[in-house]
């Protein structure tokens, strides 16, 4: 027990010994912990206890406590750590050998060799290289090239001599030694030139080198070669007084017929820029409102059809001009022509305003002359009434030429077809009538028109053939009357009543007004036959005139007074009457077809016959057939629909339609259909003299009473609107 | 020479001096000496491993200034 106390107390000096130089120590690895043992203070106490306790066990174990520096113990980031020396002790005590301080420094010089131990054997890894090394030795290198170079530059630029650098020969002596050796040179060079000369003349060789030089100075292309080039540039192009190098254009090697022509090619290329910078402005082709064009002088552009293609088509047009030739005067005339057009076709404005005037409602003289008067429709008048033989062989022949051309009217071919009377027959025994025959001849047509007007409508059917015979058996010849022919094509006339040939019934009856009015009709019947109508452009074309109706919402009301059927018409339009009436076959008109013997019990004769048959089918005919002569049954479809309704052919489509399809119409359909249903039945029943309300009628009574021809309407300003409603009433 | 620490994250932290060759029970021993606890009772563990008394430190790696981690068994 007493060497454990002993041994504690020892422990304790140690500690405490520590504890001065621990410190030292112990800052290396933590930061100073003064605040925190406050902290631990309870805590270490404890421990004290702990450790006191702990002596007691410690006796008969090998344990060796070794209690370091209390102070850093016990908190979590203090490490406990004994020294080497103590730690020393302590493995000595343990058995172990001592901690090798050396050693360790040892190993870590082994690892500087860059040498290692492996499986395989020993080997030296290279070093990784040094990058600030690397880069520092750059840069002494870079420094030491630069201090190069400069030496050099240094070395050359000073064996050049500056302007303000005196020069070697400062002194006067030396320059003018130098200026005598020059002089002397030169004249040592005439005198030798001289020599040479004399020896020439001496042989004659000067004549024979000027004749040359003159020859080659005639060879040499000159300015008299180039006249009468061509230069593809305008003349205002060149500025003066300056050189501007020409070039033979290129040119197709086969094509030797061109001329040669000059061209720069700066000058070219300026151009091309030029013309591409128009094509990009160029606007649409088609210039609606034809505003005149204007060139880059203001001059008005001559305008060609379709002047877009000119250049396609002309090849371009490039200015020109040849060498030699001066055109200067040319030029100067054309800039005055230009000047002059642009003059012309300048609109001059004055800024002069005509006076202000009342305007009249009426013309004055001078307006009523140039107001047009309509003319009247001057009537070629045709002295023959009636178609001659003359203008019908014209005709023939015409019709001829026209048969050639296969233009001629259908119309006419039947009218001479419709004819009895061949065709051959017209030029040999036709009978040339005499105008002085005319009125006779009128007059008996006139007749024979009155006479057949009595049986007109079967004339009508049958006029030719009759005509022709009566003709015929007048006088052995043919008559070819105007009227007669116009009768007998008047059924294929479409332009009925169109230009006045309605009063053509009225002229039948009235012969002195048929006098008159015959050469129109032949007019008309003229241009009939003839297939085209010419048209007088002086006559103002007189159309058939249709008065302007004033179109009403509802259709207009028939006049009854005109007749039963006006009458008719308005009483359907009111509803008085049924329309499905008029369309149901009336018994009336139908009577004739009905059936004489027809009765109700016929149908079921016509069932009985039936089942009849169907006996037969198994037994064979009973009695022989017998044909119904005078079934004649009056058939009546009609549709009906669920509510009683009688359909039109329309709605029994539908209705049926519905049926097929197994799907009615919609909601809305169905109401609407009733809806129109409704108002019909209410058009029906409401008044045609009065409004639905009566108004009318309260209003005539209130007239009555009040016995005055208007009405008060009682309002807030009764007295104004009195006034005013009496106003209008009257 | 190298100095491991040893934290049982409960309130005790030693820093070890000892050799690389020396076992890992040798460590134990000296902690032991250090914490008062029996080195029999030490676990050293580093993660998931434990380490064998009869190992060297060197075998195991365990270089100067590493953490390992102390249990109690």
């Amino acid at each position: 027990m007493g060497s454990s106390s002993k041994k504690y107390k020892e422990k304790e000096k140690e500690s405490r010994k520590r504890r001065h130089h621990s410190p030292g120590y112990t800052d290396e690895h933590e930061p100073p912990k003064e605040k925190r043992h406050r902290h631990k203070r309870h805590h270490r106490d404890k421990k004290r206890d702990a450790r006191a306790k702990h002596d007691y066990d410690s006796d008969g174990s090998d344990v060796i406590e070794v209690i370091p520096d209390d102070e850093p113990s016990g908190s979590g980031q203090n490490a406990e750590s004994l020294s080497i020396e103590e730690t020393n002790k302590l493995r000595a005590k343990l058995g172990l050998k001592p901690l090798d301080v050396s050693s360790g420094d040892k190993s870590e010089k082994k690892r500087d060799d860059g040498k290692k131990k492996d499986d395989w054997g020993e080997f030296y890894h290279k070093p990784a290289e040094n990058w600030a090394d690397k880069h520092e030795r750059e840069k002494l290198k870079g420094k030491l090239t630069t201090i190069r170079e400069k030496r050099q530059l240094e070395n050359k630029l000073g064996k050049v001599k500056l302007l303000g650098d005196s020069d070697s020969d400062d002194n006067v002596e030396s320059w003018v030694d130098k200026n005598r050796k020059i002089e002397l040179a030169k004249k040592e060079a005439e005198k030798r030139a001289k020599m040479l000369e004399e020896l020439d003349e001496q042989f004659g060789v000067s004549e024979f080198v000027e004749n040359e030089k003159k020859e080659k100075r005639k060879q040499r292309y000159t300015e008299r070669n180039l006249k009468g080039l061509r230069v593809e540039h305008d003349v205002d192009s060149f500025a003066e007084e300056r050189d501007v190098i020409l070039t033979l254009q290129d040119k197709g090697v086969l094509d030797e017929d061109k001329e040669d022509v000059l061209v720069n090619v700066n000058m070219v290329e300026d151009e091309r820029y030029k013309k591409n910078v128009i094509n990009k402005k160029k606007k649409i082709l088609y210039n609606a409102y034809e505003d005149q064009e204007y060139d880059e002088f203001g001059n008005p552009k001559e305008k060609s059809l379709l002047a877009q293609y000119d250049e396609t088509i002309d090849g371009e047009k490039r200015e020109s001009f040849k060498i030699g030739y001066d055109n200067a005067v040319e030029r100067k005339q054309a800039i005055v022509q230009s000047i002059k057009e642009k003059l012309a076709k300048k609109r001059i404005e004055s800024i002069e305003t005509k006076d202000l005037k009342l305007a009249s409602e009426y013309y004055n003289d001078e307006e009523l002359s140039k107001f047009k008067k309509p003319k009247k429709k001057v009537r070629k008048i045709r002295t023959k009434g009636k178609l001659t033989a003359d203008e019908l062989e014209q005709q023939i022949n015409n019709k001829g030429i026209e048969e050639v051309g296969s233009r001629r009217p259908k119309k006419e071919l039947e009218d001479l077809t419709i004819d009895d009377i061949p065709e051959m027959e017209y030029p040999t025994d036709v009978k040339l009538e005499d105008e002085k025959d005319d009125l006779l001849e009128k007059a008996l047509h006139k007749t024979r028109k009155i006479k057949q007007k009595e049986n007109l409508v079967a004339e009508i059917v049958k006029s030719t053939p009759v005509k022709s015979e009566s003709e015929e058996n007048l006088e052995g010849s043919i008559v070819l009357n105007a009227t007669a022919e116009f009768c007998r094509t008047l059924g294929d006339i479409p332009t009925y009543g169109k230009s006045g040939n309605r009063e053509e019934t009225e002229d039948l009856i009235d012969f002195e007004r048929d006098l008159k009015d015959e050469p129109e009709m032949d007019e008309v019947e003229q241009e009939e036959k003839t297939g085209w109508n010419s048209v007088d452009p002086n006559e103002p074309h007189e159309s058939p005139q249709i008065a302007p109706q004033e179109v009403q919402i509802l259709d207009e009301e028939p006049d009854v007074s005109t007749g039963l059927g006006a009458a008719l018409k308005l009483a359907m339009s009111k509803g008085y009457l049924d329309k499905e009436q008029n369309k149901r076959p009336s018994n009336s008109r139908l009577a004739h077809l009905q059936a004489k013997h027809y009765s109700i019990e016929d149908k079921t004769y016509g069932d009985e016959g039936d089942r009849a048959n169907r006996r037969e089918r198994y037994t064979g005919p009973i009695m022989e057939f017998k044909e119904k002569d005078g079934f004649k049954p009056n058939v009546k479809l009609e549709y009906i629909d669920d509510d009683g309704h009688v359909l039109n052919s329309k709605e029994a489509f539908r209705y049926l339609s519905h049926k097929f399809h197994g799907k009615g119409p919609g909601k809305n359909k169905i109401e609407k259909r009733i809806k129109k249903g409704v108002q019909e039945q209410l058009m029906k029943k409401m008044s045609s003299t009065d409004t639905p309300l009566g108004t009318l009628n309260m209003l005539q009574a209130k007239q009555k009473e009040t016995q005055s021809p208007y009405v008060v309407l009682s309002g807030n300003k009764q007295s104004q609107q009195t006034a005013v409603i009496s106003k209008s009433r009257r | 020479m190298i100095e491991i620490t040893c934290n049982d994250r409960l309130g005790k932290k030693v820093r070890v001096k000892c050799n690389p060759d020396d076992t890992v029970g040798d460590l134990k021993k000296l902690i032991a000496a250090q914490t008062g606890t029996k080195w029999d009772k030490i676990v050293l563990k580093k993660w998931y491993t434990t380490f064998k008394d009869h190992i060297q430190l060197q075998d195991y790696e365990i270089h100067d200034g590493m953490n390992l981690e102390l249990y109690y068994q």
